[in-house]
């Protein structure tokens, strides 16, 4: 019965375990959508002078709406 | 085996007999004629029109292999139905082998059936909405009554052949099995037929030309998906594997605590921006979460953060906003925010790291302030990629479902329950 489970559902299974390997790799690897920059090079100078760095969200503008 | 020929009392033209004494009538291929072949004298019954001539798909006289049996097609009749103003025809083919007697094939639109006499009586039993019978342990759903009338003949028949010949069929349906009911004044009979494809019957026959493809849905044709069931088994095993992935992913998780401190700002300080102390992120490279608490209320603060690591440089920045905002109006007390905030960084490696912030509020020219608490923890369990796995590993079953119920609203449309959309066919 399991046999035929298997290979009567072979492509699903191939889909459904790659599936699963690639959220578990991605998952293991830390993988995340949040809206984060990533760079090389943050001066030295950053903890002796933190407000000389500018992020790239430094300019964040708000919006001031709301109820 | 050996045809007999007689000659056609009205043309003259040979007409061959394969069916030994059991052929009754048989139509002059010449000048169609239907001969009565049961008595020496070789009356002629009637005569079919030449305007009514019908060609079968399959010549007579040719040989095909079924169940292991050698079948001679012996005899050809088409017959019609008429149907809401619309008549249906379908071409009926005699098969006959000399130990194993008399089988039919049935042709309708590209659909054929092998049909062999019914090997028992079936008996009724209950059904929803429509009549069932039980044939040999299997119950089989009524579909479709009418009364059928042979329209064209040709070869030779077990019985007398007559133009406009009417008997009642009640079809039955097991996919991919039919059971058909065939009713006159006289007698009820029975018989069993088999779906066939196109090709299974020019490889039976050892066509070298295809046959004409197959139109629509046919009564008693298998469900293309028909292993519905074990698909959906398949997806409740892969979902299963799914939750021990997320409880095994929880568990190895280090969820390790590496800074935990708490701040405040107000908007009056002359300088906003400052860097944390230099914490460890340890292990493989994976997630980093900061999560940021405050005692907001009524007011918001924007947190322009970089993670920086201290030996690299490497840095990823990002800002987040926390607002929370409560009151209440005439629909009730109301709550807009939240005081708490949660960012997860991919994919850092281990390393020594520090916190650049820069924290921001309104400068709407009063004064504002914020005490706020950083946590941050290395390697936290996320679920949303594995929720995100759920439905898509859901969607073979659920395509597979919805194609098979597109495939039996087509096969039940041709039915006597054009209302009904399920399927008396059974999963696997």
């Amino acid at each position: 019965m399991m046999t035929n489970l298997f290979l009567g559902n072979l492509k699903y299974w191939l889909y459904g375990l790659t599936l699963l390997g690639g959220v578990s790799v991605a998952q293991w690897r830390g993988v995340s959508f949040a809206s984060i920059n990533e760079h090389q090079v943050a001066p030295k100078s950053v903890r002796d002078n933190p407000g000389a760095y500018r992020s790239h969200y430094s300019t964040y503008t708000r919006y001031s709406g709301g109820k | 085996m050996k045809a007999r020929a007689i000659e056609c009392p009205n043309c003259g033209g040979s007409v061959e007999l394969r069916g030994y004494s059991h052929s009754l009538s048989a139509v002059c291929i010449q000048c169609l004629s239907i001969i009565d072949t049961s008595k020496p004298e070789l009356t002629i019954l009637k005569q079919f029109q030449e305007s009514q001539r019908v060609r079968p798909i399959i010549p007579l006289g040719s040989r095909g292999r079924f169940d292991g049996k050698l079948y001679e097609i012996i005899g050809m009749q088409e017959r019609q139905i008429l149907v809401d103003s619309t008549t249906y025809s379908w071409q009926e083919y005699l098969l006959f082998n000399p130990y194993a007697g008399f089988r039919y094939l049935s042709v309708y639109r590209g659909h054929w059936n092998f049909i062999e006499p019914a090997k028992g009586y079936p008996e009724p039993t209950t059904g929803i909405g429509r009549p069932n019978l039980l044939y040999l342990g299997q119950k089989f759903s009524h579909f479709q009554t009418a009364e059928a009338e042979t329209s064209f003949a040709m070869g030779e028949f077990p019985w007398r052949v007559e133009v406009g010949q009417k008997v009642t069929v009640k079809d039955y349906i097991a996919p991919p099995r039919l059971l058909s009911e065939e009713v006159t004044a006289d007698e009820v009979t029975y018989s069993v037929g088999t779906y066939q494809t196109g090709e299974e019957i020019a490889k039976a026959f050892g066509l070298a030309t295809p046959l004409p493809a197959a139109q629509g849905v046919f009564a008693n044709q298998p469900a293309p998906a028909s292993n519905l069931g074990s698909a959906w088994l398949t997806g409740g095993l892969l979902i299963a594997g799914l939750m021990f992935l997320i409880v095994f992913m929880a568990a190895v998780a280090r969820k390790e605590v590496v800074f935990d401190q708490r701040f405040h700002y107000s908007s009056a300080d002359p300088e906003s921006a400052r860097v944390t102390d230099v914490f460890e992120l340890k292990g493989r490279t994976s997630n980093v979460e900061i999560a940021s608490e405050t005692n907001l209320a009524n007011d918001w603060m924007y947190l322009d953060m970089s993670l920086i690591n201290a030996e690299s440089g490497q840095a990823w920045d990002f800002g987040r906003e926390v607002s929370y905002y409560t009151g209440s109006d005439s629909d009730g007390r109301w709550t807009e925010g939240n005081a708490k905030d949660r960012v997860v960084i991919p994919r850092v490696p281990s390393g020594k790291y520090y916190l650049r912030l820069d924290p921001d509020m309104s400068n709407d020219g009063g004064s504002h302030a914020v005490t706020y608490s950083l946590k941050v923890t290395r390697d936290v369990p996320t679920y949303w990629l594995m929720w995100l796995a759920l439905p898509l590993l859901l969607i073979p079953p659920i395509w597979r479902t919805i194609a098979r119920g597109s495939f039996e609203t087509q096969r039940w449309a041709e039915s006597d329950y054009v209302s009904s959309t399920s399927s008396s066919s059974d999963d696997d």
